[in-house]
């Protein structure tokens, strides 16, 4: 008696369920294409909006994403009267409250032609001002937050609150909006072969880290790190006059979900001279860029401890990228401190 | 009619959702940062609310006592569903800017709370006059909510620049501390508004409270 009364229950379930899952499909049926219809004309919009001047899109599977959590849904190369125009990418990745997806703009001269937000689920009234066509980050120019992005260069440093103007209380939306922009802009002047995508400007060369010396070349001796998983790419040497005053390296290691890359100059008596953090792959790790961060070691000793919240002031936001890259900054300064001991370079 | 309409009062006032029973909460604070957002967040419960209601109502005979929950649960997520659908298609810039409170109506204690303590025994009529009264009760809750919220915080009225420029938004109203402030200062001045109401009769309230007692509404009374 009592099995029955389960499989009666059960059966009275299935059949509620039954209905509800066919009146479901019903409207799912009927409003599907009007999604599919409304997703599609927003796509073609936005695309028009970076590229008014194109007279058609054409699929391309030339750019490719570099990070795991920047997904590119898909690229166009924008068709212009006479050649390419340039790559546009509806792009999707982490944001405050959940994936947020833009279509970028990328002309075949490195600059970005425009952002367009499609969908973003942060905060309404604070990160949803991203999509806000009203909110301006200058009022006087009534640019906004996407807006802002025309007209940049793709080698731009891209770091919020620095060349990059924030949303008003949501600098982590600014932040995830502005990777976004970043990594299609990195991907598409790659695709487009723009020359300096990959910026070697006379900023990044060792002489930047190891101002007191006036001839650098590269060392016959490698610095090796003890420290594991730090890849120690390139070793130079620093001379004044003939006299060494101090090395330089530049390292990578795993970071917190990406890479850094830093270049680390040190003197002869052990000072750390400059710092640069050249790259850093992690999800929300852009800010560490940021050329106040890498100030922070300088005139510091190698053999000192560094440590984020002792000597080393973490980036805020980005807390476990400016741990590591500290580390990482460390890791090089000792294994430069042991190559400048053993001399021979 | 006179019964219908003191339901209808009922949710609106008398037991406001938000006001009175307290649920529903959780939303109501989250979407109220601007006016279309709240109206559109207040319109899409009611719908799912007056929907439930009216087929709950409707089976109440036919719903076993011992598996009830999982059968509302199943009606109001597809409603729910539906709406989202819907909104999606018709009105994509709502839809998009609340974002995954839409989805979210299905947990909200107002349409359980009202399905499972009146319209599962009262007649259908009287349900879909609870539901309105309680979606509107709700909405102009939101609204009320969200027209101070988004004047204060953003200087702006669905949209509208309303503030002189010379004002300086305060964004402590769109973030949650303020909803909370606001929230409490509409409170109090709502039960006032209420006590008042209710001063002129029985001392006892017209309505039992509505999840704790099965017996409820003015229906029966009335």
């Amino acid at each position: 008696m009592k099995r029955w009364q389960m499989i009666k229950l059960g059966l009275i379930l299935a059949v509620y369920t039954i209905v509800g899952c066919v009146g479901l499909a019903f409207v799912y049926n009927s409003t599907s294409k009007t999604i599919a219809q409304r997703q599609e004309a927003d796509l073609q919009a936005g695309l028009q909006e970076v590229f008014p001047s194109a007279t058609g899109f054409t699929p391309t599977d030339k750019v490719t994403s570099s990070n795991s959590t920047i997904v590119f849904d898909v690229a166009y190369t924008a068709n212009g009267p006479s050649g390419s125009l340039g790559i546009a990418v509806k792009v999707h990745g982490p944001s405050y409250g959940g994936d947020t997806t833009l279509i970028v703009g990328v002309s075949t001269d490195g600059t970005i032609t425009g952002v367009k937000v499609l969908e973003n689920k942060d905060t309404p009234g604070l990160g949803a001002n991203a999509a806000n066509p009203k909110y301006y980050v200058d009022k006087a120019t009534k640019t906004t937050f996407p807006g802002q992005f025309a007209g940049k260069k793709v080698t731009d440093a891209f770091v919020v609150k620095q060349d990059v103007i924030a949303i008003t209380s949501a600098t982590i939306t600014s932040r995830s909006i502005t990777n976004l922009v970043q990594a299609v802009a990195k991907a598409a002047s790659d695709a487009l072969g723009i020359a300096g995508s990959s910026p070697v400007s006379s900023s990044q060369s060792p002489s930047a880290v190891l101002p007191s010396a006036d001839t650098i070349q590269p060392s016959s001796r490698v610095a090796v790190s003890s420290v594991p998983g730090v890849s120690i790419l390139e070793t130079s040497v620093g001379t004044k006059s003939g006299t060494i005053v101090g090395a330089s390296a530049k390292a990578k290691a795993k970071c917190y979900d990406g890479d850094a890359t830093v270049l680390v100059g040190v003197s002869t008596d052990g000072t750390i001279t400059g710092v640069q953090i050249l790259e850093c792959t992690d999800s929300l790790g852009s800010p560490i860029l940021a050329p106040e961060f890498a100030q922070q070691f300088v005139g510091k000793k190698a053999d000192a401890p560094l440590e984020i919240g002792t000597n080393i002031e973490a980036v805020s936001g980005a807390t476990f990228s400016s741990r590591g890259a500290t580390a990482l900054v460390k890791a090089t300064a000792d294994a430069l401190v042991k190559v400048l001991a053993g001399g021979g370079l | 009619m006179k019964r219908l309409l003191g339901v209808f009062v009922n949710g609106l006032i008398v037991e406001n959702p938000l006001f009175i029973i307290m649920i529903g909460l959780c939303s109501s604070m989250a979407v109220t940062t601007t006016v279309a957002n709240g109206i559109g967040m207040g319109v899409a419960l009611t719908f799912v609310l007056v929907m439930s209601e009216l087929i709950i109502s409707l089976f109440r005979n036919l719903i076993p006592e011992s598996i009830r929950m999982p059968i509302f649960l199943i009606v109001i997520a597809a409603f729910t569903t539906i709406m989202d659908l819907e909104m999606q298609a018709y009105f994509p810039v709502l839809s998009k800017s609340m974002g995954v409170f839409i989805p979210l109506v299905v947990v909200n204690c107002i349409i359980m709370g009202r399905v499972e303590a009146y319209s599962s025994k009262q007649p259908v009529l009287d349900s879909i006059f609870d539901g309105l009264g309680m979606g509107l009760g709700y909405t102009w809750v939101l609204i009320a909510l969200s027209v101070v919220r988004e004047l204060l915080g953003n200087g702006t009225l669905l949209g509208f620049q309303i503030m002189p420029a010379s004002f300086s938004p305060m964004i402590f109203f769109i973030l949650p501390p303020g909803g909370f402030l606001v929230f409490s200062l509409w409170m109090a001045a709502s039960n006032n508004l209420r006590r008042k109401m209710l001063a002129g009769k029985k001392p006892e309230p017209t309505q039992d409270s509505c999840c704790t007692l099965p017996e409820n509404g003015s229906a029966e009374k009335a």
